[in-house]
């Protein structure tokens, strides 16, 4: 074909003599655009563009605007090849009759240094890594510095899960997650060891502030904090990303009452149908859910919506909801507040691994089931049932966030509180002392999921058979 | 929208490719096409799926911009976007198969740029053909592989300022060909010609990726499929509906065409970087070769400089010592 080999000359050409063609065809087609103008002012438009497209067949290269367009002949574009290049994918231009949506993503360079800020305090060595207060030399901005924990001698090079820690950074973008400035390296760029994220800086972590509280959040401002956690997590799983580690040290709270998901160091893309290598070790124990502690290799967004139940109980009470020993006791612990599966309330849970060795005591009616009304007696109907199908055993029980952010119980007095209502504390995070209560760690990467072997829970319920059954009528808790 | 869009390259970033890299731009282009190649095969004897390792040959060609080709060995760098992009994705894989394959790939064995036909001066590769002690990874080699592998790796992030974020068009192509009711044709067949320009232009040196959207791309390979198998197009401006434009669509459909006749002509011509006489990848001790044959300098006002110090050019020289004795 004839547009083809001289196109393919251009191709071969070296970059200076395609520069001279270009300009060359630039004239030409100017030429040719204005008595094209003239020709196709006076065509009907479908036969205008019948014959664009012959004409785009023919001589694509010399690139003819479309004759049934109202430009004035008179456009130029007096520029380097590249610039044309760069116009063409139309970040800048497009003056054609229809209305095209236009994308624009930036560009990508080299990173910055880290000598661009001045360290101020650390905040805290977590799991993964080291977090500094910092100013930017620049501006005077305040940013948190996380470093990217990483063993220089490593044979699988940098992790994967800072790694991904960034990317998912980078792709989002929501009130009430952590943004991500940028990620800067140490001054020695020549071998790059030192690796840091610079997040925007948030006052509190929920954790510090919930162990220092006097008193415990008012039903007002709980509704506010987890309308912010369920918005948060729906942009995350609309964005199918899967957090896998929230509680309530991850839940970074600022002055003005905003909260903001935060420790991106669990979390992971995923698809639907669901990737199949998912690791089966992730969430800090405490709020991790049962279908993981029994060992289901395929799950969901379902585990997150565990973490938000457990972190609701613990916004209620201060103390986080179910602090197991271990996995076997976690489980146990779970059991005792949400009742036992049965095969109705979770069909298929006995298939999962560590569910085949589960002695669970005999379901025996309503001694077996959840007593979370009863632990949360202060919670009105709608939080209660809210908070227990958060924590409902069946994964596809759970709501999803969305579903939870139409949740009856916001719309109940009292109505959540403005954040700008909201109290301050005294921030921790900038301060020397800070009381901390030990949480377990997040699991690392690469440790292998608890064999939970053989479990007997046959004694959990023991003690509820015993307790004096009323006389046929109870105290309603509301 | 970050599933749908990709950043893209600056005017000045490949102006400054195009007009100020010390590389003459056919050599530019040969390692570029010689590379992507060599990233492609590796992916496929991996086992990667197509949409990672097309990921990797993005996350490379971007890195290109930022830094010169030069400053490392080709077929390092191809490995270490290769492993960085496995690693993010679902199919990470380890460093210790990443280095066999290359091992394998770059060794007289392989049979990849080696074109069966013109085999002129073959008697010494037909012996070597098949024999496994000729991509044998030593265990100091495999050391040194992997340390440069990772390396590398750190590098292509840092330059990327740790954006790995890549958006193919090859699921909005399926998309628009189902909008477009398949043009009437196969289904299978159709999408098939769609995918295979769309991992064509991965290879393209015109950098198609690094200049144009995912949905522009789509647009475009559906446009050029469906011209190859004849079939009857909506008789209206029907790109636009894809938010492409008459010019952009030209430009694309074209580059995307243009590569084969580009590649034949490499080929075939008498001192092509891809022709006969050069079989094998290119490495950077053939293109500093070719560069000295005509008469220009190395490592002079390319985006590299700060890793052209005497110390890495020492260490490389090491590094090709002990494979030469090795190979």
């Amino acid at each position: 074909m004839a547009s083809k080999s001289r196109w393919a000359d251009t191709e071969e050409d070296a970059a200076l003599e395609a520069k001279k063609k270009r300009e060359k065809e630039e004239k030409k087609r100017l030429k040719a655009e204005k008595a094209q103008k003239a020709e196709a002012e006076r065509r009907a438009q479908a036969e205008a563009e019948a014959a664009a497209k012959q004409r785009a067949a023919q001589e694509q290269q010399q690139r003819l605007e479309p004759p049934d367009d109202n430009i004035p002949p008179t456009k130029r574009r007096k520029i380097t090849p590249e610039q044309d290049d760069q116009e063409k994918d139309g970040t800048t231009e497009n003056e054609s009759s229809a209305k095209l949506l236009r994308f624009e993503a930036g560009g990508w360079g080299k990173s910055r240094s880290v000598e661009n800020y001045d360290k101020l305090n650390d905040i805290e060595e977590g799991a993964y890594g080291w977090v500094a207060r910092a100013k930017e030399i620049k501006t005077g901005k305040v940013v948190a510095l996380k470093r990217l924990k990483f063993d220089p001698n490593d044979a699988s090079g940098l992790p994967e899960t800072g790694l991904r820690e960034i990317q998912i950074l980078k792709d989002c973008s929501h009130r009430n997650i952590v943004s991500l400035r940028e990620v800067v390296v140490g001054d020695d760029t020549s071998r790059i060891e030192n690796i840091f994220l610079v997040l925007e800086f948030l006052e509190h972590d929920l954790m510090s502030v919930l162990g220092d509280m006097p008193e415990p959040f008012l039903a007002s401002e709980v509704k506010t904090l987890l309308l912010q956690l369920a918005s948060g997590v729906a942009y995350l799983h609309d964005h199918w990303v899967l957090h896998r580690d929230l509680k309530t040290s991850n839940l970074l709270l600022n002055n003005r009452g905003q909260l903001k998901i935060a420790d991106f160091g669990m979390a992971r893309y995923v698809g639907d149908p669901p990737p199949p290598k998912l690791t089966q070790l992730v969430v800090t124990l405490w709020y991790r859910a049962p279908e993981l502690l029994l060992g289901a290799k395929t799950y969901g967004a379902a585990v997150d919506m565990w973490s938000v139940g457990c972190i609701f109980g613990e916004l209620l009470t201060r103390e986080p909801l179910l602090q197991g020993k271990n996995e076997v006791d976690e489980l146990a612990k779970i059991f005792e507040l949400c009742g036992i599966p049965t095969d109705e309330s979770w069909p298929g849970f006995r298939r999962l691994p560590n569910a085949r060795h589960l002695r669970l005591p005999k379901s025996s009616g309503t001694n077996t089931g959840p007593i979370i009304r009863a632990r949360f007696p202060l919670l009105t109907a709608a939080g209660s049932a809210l908070l227990s199908s958060l924590l409902s055993l069946n994964p596809d029980r759970r709501p999803t966030a969305k579903e939870m952010l139409d949740h009856e119980f916001f719309r109940q007095d009292p109505k959540p509180k403005h954040e700008a209502m909201f109290p301050t504390f005294p921030s921790k995070a900038g301060q020397e002392r800070r009381r901390r209560r030990s949480t377990p760690n997040a699991p690392g990467r690469g440790q292998k999921a608890a064999d939970l072997g053989t479990m007997d829970f046959s004694g959990l319920f023991a003690s509820r058979e015993k307790e004096e059954r009323g006389g046929g009528f109870s105290l309603r808790m509301v | 929208m970050a599933h749908m869009t990709n950043p893209l390259a600056t005017v000045d970033q490949l102006y400054q490719r195009t007009s100020f890299s010390a590389l003459p731009s056919d050599l530019q282009d040969a390692i570029f096409f010689t590379t992507q190649c060599l990233t492609q095969a590796a992916g496929i004897l991996l086992r990667i799926p197509q949409s990672v390792t097309a990921q990797a040959n993005v996350i490379l060609a971007r890195y290109w911009l930022v830094e010169s080709p030069l400053a490392h060995e080709f077929s390092d760098t191809s490995a270490a976007a290769l492993f960085l992009v496995a690693k993010l994705s679902a199919h990470p894989c380890p460093p210790r198969d990443v280095c066999n394959v290359y091992a394998y790939l770059l060794s007289p064995s392989s049979v990849l740029f080696k074109s069966g036909s013109s085999d002129k001066g073959g008697g010494v590769e037909d012996k070597d053909k098949g024999d496994p002690s000729s991509y044998y990874l030593s265990e100091s080699a495999y050391a040194s592989f992997r340390a440069r592998i990772l390396a590398l790796e750190a590098r292509i992030l840092y330059s990327l300022s740790f954006d790995t974020h890549v958006a193919l068009p090859h699921p909005l192509a399926i998309t628009y060909l189902q909008a477009l009711d398949f043009l009437d044709l196969p289904r299978a067949e159709i999408a098939r010609r769609v995918v295979a320009y769309l991992n064509t232009a991965l290879l393209s040196p015109q950098l198609l990726y690094l200049t144009h959207q995912p949905h522009a791309l789509a647009v475009a390979a559906i446009y050029a499929a469906a011209r190859d198998a004849g079939a009857k197009m909506p008789a209206c401006a029907w790109w636009e509906v894809f938010d492409v434009d008459r010019e952009e669509l030209g430009f694309l459909v074209v580059g995307m065409r243009s590569l084969e006749g580009w590649v034949r002509a490499q080929r075939e011509g008498e001192d092509g970087v891809l022709s006969a006489k050069a079989n094998g990848m290119v490495t950077r001790a053939y293109v500093e070769g070719e560069m000295r044959k005509r008469g220009l300098r190395i490592g002079n006002g390319s985006a590299g400089d700060e890793m052209e110090d005497e110390e890495m050019a020492l260490m490389r020289q090491m590094d090709e010592k002990a494979s030469q004795l090795e190979g």
